[in-house]
């Protein structure tokens, strides 16, 4: 009995054992074999009465479970006494207190205390979470609240816009006045043209409005496999991705091949949307001053320094150039051949946006690459529009099919965005198909713009300065004699304003200008359309300076 | 256990480590580790004992401070990549509980071996010593430092 009772405490006090590691070689294999046998025989009391004599496992199973539990206790304390002699613990106390060298107890007590310290001490975290309110504080708190209005009460005056009636073509119907419309991106005279607005009813008529899903699911549609493919091969590149809103194309562009860590060389003149790709690529940033190669090679070459000192980091960053075209914020071409020569020499990729640029720049409207001479190929991703020449809805990028292709899982405008209503696919198809068929429309457009420059200059002289390139279809008009920001927004309105009494609708470009890196000076834009005659133009021109002059004279009064 | 946390996400290469669960099995593995040096027949209970701290000690400052990266793709666009083990634990917030547990850790295990060791000088050396790497690698101050040119290349924080 007594030694199956021994047995069994044995086993129960396994964890005593484990704790007991002082003992000699032999029996730490031998404890070590137990917990094994324990695992394997579990559970223990009901195995180790088999193997026990009859006599004794009968008596054992007589035994109550309370029974059992207090011979267990009572073996236990039967090590308590003989603890000051030779226990486990009274050895460890006693080495503790007599055999420790000094600087042991002191190094002892202070790791002892720092325990302690860490228990006591409050996680940083918990200092956010304030303190404990009760529910009638809460509803204090609550009560005491005044919410701020959701708009400031004073502010800039809200802007008043003229009401369209019809579509915003080459001319507009305000107030029931036929007015030359200077004002809206339409360069080619796509919208309101008779053909593209057919094509757009017959596609709505045979899909219906909205395509009911993004690109990845279920929203794809044939037109907008045929646009991809008739974009491709307008732009003599591989591969073109549809987006549908130009805006999403170039902001989530930057984003999908450019991360944390990636570095981004940015013109300060790029316009809205790619400054907010920039943001959120979340990318190291930095900037040269619009168009200045010089600036941008001083960076590279201060990049190419920085790099040497952590090679290691430099292999794994992206480097891309960010420019547009032709710019939405100045109206200057991008020196695209400098910047091909510093892509090679330094290494890094070129973005290029060319919303403004696409069926603008180039003897067949196919940009700022055929307007230098440079094969896209040069070009790694390249960004465009379908809202501005081509006169529907939408984006796209194009370039070569391994990078493109990569847009396609993961651009956030690609993916998680309806795919672009059928309609507004065809009516693009449309007018590329005629941008196809008459190149001389770009001529045209190229020609008139750098006449409409010089005789804006001339005609507007006294008052406003014409900047942009001259082959620019949209005219930056700025005050000569500026008087701050307020005045100059203020003359420039008034002229706006005394242009629209004569029938020439006009706006001043605007900026979100908490959001501008750069502030651009208060300007009258101008976007030319080759649906005027070149007649209608120089009267249009002539009423802007005789608007200019009485503004300037009421102004100044 | 994270919900209060300032991040938005849950880093899956750290939220297990807050399970109590996690901290059990951190001590078991601890006690099989001394289980395992104990078998060792020609070991003396100081040397087995001086062991088990010193390959704990180890190992914890292999996986816990030296190694970066995370083998789970965390939602912040790589910035954990960046980051050991420990500091990415509670998004970098210091002294929680999971923190604490971690650094008494090596400090009782230390308290026992010195015992054991019975204040063998050779063997106290050597424990100590393991015992203040991996301490000053967990202290705050240590909060993604780099310090020698083998512990890989310098942290540049991009937040700010």
């Amino acid at each position: 009995m007594n030694n199956s009772i021994s047995h069994l405490c044995f086993f129960q006090s396994l964890p005593l054992i484990i704790l007991k590691l002082d003992a000699t070689q032999t029996h730490r294999v031998y404890y070590c074999c137990c917990i094994i046998v324990l695992t394997l025989h579990f559970p223990p009391p009901l195995r180790l009465t088999q193997r026990m004599s009859a006599a004794d496992a009968d008596m054992v199973a007589q035994l109550s479970l309370l029974e059992i539990a207090n011979l267990l206790l009572a073996k236990l304390l039967s090590y308590v006494p003989s603890l000051p002699s030779h226990g486990p613990i009274f050895e460890l106390l006693h080495h503790a207190f007599y055999e420790a060298p000094a600087y042991h107890l002191i190094l002892e007590g202070l790791l002892v205390l720092s325990i302690l310290w860490l228990v006591v001490r409050k996680s940083d975290k918990s200092k956010d979470k304030g303190p404990k309110l009760t529910a009638k504080e809460v509803e204090e708190i609550i009560a005491e609240w005044q919410p701020e209005p959701l708009v400031p009460v004073s502010g800039p005056e809200p802007v008043v816009v003229p009401v369209v009636q019809g579509p915003a073509a080459a001319f507009v119907q305000i107030d029931g006045q036929k007015k030359i419309n200077l004002a809206s991106f339409n360069f080619l005279n796509f919208v309101g043209n008779k053909k593209v607005e057919d094509a757009a009813v017959t596609s709505l008529k045979k899909y219906g409005v909205g395509s009911c899903g993004p690109r990845g699911f279920y929203g794809t549609i044939d037109v907008h496999l045929e646009l991809e493919s008739k974009l491709a091969k307008f732009t003599q590149t591989e591969e073109a991705v549809l987006y549908s809103y130009a805006f999403s194309t170039v902001a989530s562009v930057i984003p999908a091949y450019s991360k944390r860590g990636d570095i981004l060389f940015v013109d300060e003149a790029i316009s809205f949307p790619l400054a907010q790709g920039v943001l959120a690529s979340r990318s190291t940033v930095k900037y040269f001053k619009h168009n200045d190669m010089a600036d941008l090679e001083r960076l590279l070459i201060e990049q190419q320094r920085e790099d040497a000192k952590l090679a290691k980091k430099a292999k794994l960053s992206r480097r891309f150039v960010v420019v547009e075209g032709l710019y939405a914020n100045t109206a200057e071409i991008a020196p695209l051949k400098r910047l091909v020569e510093l892509k090679w020499q330094y290494k890094v990729r070129i973005m290029l946006d060319e919303t403004f640029s696409f069926g603008v720049l180039g003897d067949h409207g196919r940009g700022i690459t055929e307007h230098f001479g440079i094969s896209p190929e040069d070009i790694d991703i390249m960004t465009s529009s379908l809202e501005h020449a081509v006169g529907s809805i939408g984006g796209f990028s194009y370039g070569k099919t391994f990078v493109m292709d990569h847009q396609r899982l993961s651009s956030q405008g690609y993916c998680f965005s309806a795919s672009l209503p059928p309609l507004l696919a065809s009516a693009a198809l449309c007018a590329l198909e005629a941008m196809e068929k008459s190149p001389d429309m770009f001529t045209t457009l190229r020609s008139r713009s750098k006449a409409i420059h010089a005789k804006l200059s001339t005609a507007l002289g006294r008052h406003l300065v014409v900047s942009g390139d001259a082959s620019a279809p949209m005219k930056f008009l700025t005050v000569k004699q500026t008087k701050g920001r307020a005045a100059d927004e203020a003359l420039l309105d008034l002229i706006v304003s005394k242009a629209n009494d004569k029938n020439v609708v006009l706006t001043r470009a605007r900026y979100i200008e908490d959001y501008e890196r750069v502030q651009r000076p208060p300007a009258i834009r101008i976007a030319l359309n080759i649906g005027h005659s070149e007649g209608e133009v120089e009267n249009a021109i002539r009423d802007i300076a005789a608007a200019a002059d009485e503004a300037a004279k009421a102004h100044s009064s | 256990m994270s919900g209060d946390e300032a991040s938005s996400y849950n880093n899956p290469n750290e939220v297990w480590l807050h399970g109590k669960g996690a901290w059990l099995a951190y001590i078991l593995l601890l006690v099989v580790l001394r289980l395992a040096f104990a078998s060792v027949p020609f070991l003396s209970v100081p040397v087995s004992f001086t062991l088990t701290n010193v390959v704990h000690n180890m190992l914890s400052f292999y996986l816990f401070h030296l190694m970066r990266g995370t083998p789970f793709v965390s939602a912040d666009q790589g910035e954990s990549a960046r980051l050991t083990q420990w500091e990415q634990i509670d998004a970098g917030a210091q002294f929680t509980n999971t923190r604490k547990f971690l650094a008494a850790i090596p400090i009782v295990l230390f308290l026992l071996t010195s015992h054991y060791t019975e204040y063998d000088p050779v063997l106290f050396a050597i424990n100590f010593v393991s015992l203040c790497i991996v301490m000053v690698a967990k202290l705050p101050q240590m909060h993604k430092v780099r310090l020698f040119w083998f512990f890989g290349r310098k942290f540049v924080d991009h937040e700010k």
